[in-house]
């Protein structure tokens, strides 16, 4: 596992692009693209487009996501944007302002 | 596990160490950031970072990785891959073997290991022996083809 991981303190402004798995605990704006999972953590704060394989959100997370796989926003976390995925679940607890689009 | 600098180093920085570091970051083999990278805790860099790094806690750019940023700031820095730019670092600085950098340098220390290129500016305070001008501060400055 060499997943690429965004700490608490840390905070990236720009593009990140991998093939493997991201971490947010941190603060990302811009845009985040990863082949793998993306897991943005409870606390972390994320203003960018997201695209990754799958991603679990547990923090705050503005802008549109696009997932191969699926989308699971946890209690707790709030999102604001369009999520495209074709398994999207939204948990007790989650606040979220947007569009789903499950491609049926 | 990927490739640690060639000798610990006096505070050593949080590596491969999964969630005990809080803060810990990790741009890992494979990933690629442009933009800029600011923060308090450690950073690893395993991959390849185009923009600023400025981080209150250590710098690692790990062999592999590849760097170019105009400034780069950090406590400590120890570097094994490729870095194109400046660096300000308020803890030591370490060239490892593996290390290619094209840059200035700024640390409490530098050190360079056998088998690290390096091209650019040393800025750190250091003994001159007393044939070599006897100044107890110095700089040296020019290109260093570094051969320690």
């Amino acid at each position: 596992m060499a997943s690429t991981i965004i700490g608490a303190g840390i905070t990236i402004e720009g593009e990140i692009s991998t093939d493997e798995d991201v971490v947010v605990a941190g603060t990302v704006r811009g845009k985040l693209t990863a082949k793998e999972a993306v897991t943005i953590e409870h606390g972390a704060t994320v203003e960018a487009d997201v695209q990754g394989g799958s991603l679990v959100v547990g923090g705050s997370l503005t802008g549109n996501v696009t997932a191969s796989e699926r989308v699971d926003l946890q209690s707790g976390s709030r999102v604001i944007g369009n999520v495209k995925a074709a398994r999207v679940t939204i948990a007790d607890g989650a606040q979220f302002k947007g569009n789903v689009d499950m491609d049926v | 596990m990927p490739m640690t600098p060639a000798r610990p180093q006096p505070r050593t920085p949080v590596h491969g160490g999964r969630s005990s570091g809080e803060s810990e970051a990790r741009i890992s083999r494979g990933a690629r950031v442009r933009g800029r990278i600011t923060g308090t805790g450690d950073l690893v860099i395993e991959g390849q970072v185009e923009g600023d790094v400025n981080v209150r806690g250590d710098l690692t750019i790990a062999e592999g990785a590849t760097v170019t940023s105009p400034s780069v700031g950090a406590g400590a820095v120890t570097i094994a891959g490729t870095l194109e730019g400046n660096v300000a670092a308020t803890g030591p600085v370490r060239l490892g073997p593996s290390a290619r950098v094209r840059g200035d340098l700024q640390g409490t220390a530098v050190a360079i290991d056998d088998g690290a290129r390096f091209a650019g500016r040393l800025d750190c305070e250091f003994e001159l022996p007393p044939e070599l001008g006897g100044a107890s501060q110095g700089e040296s400055r020019g290109r260093a083809s570094a051969r320690r």
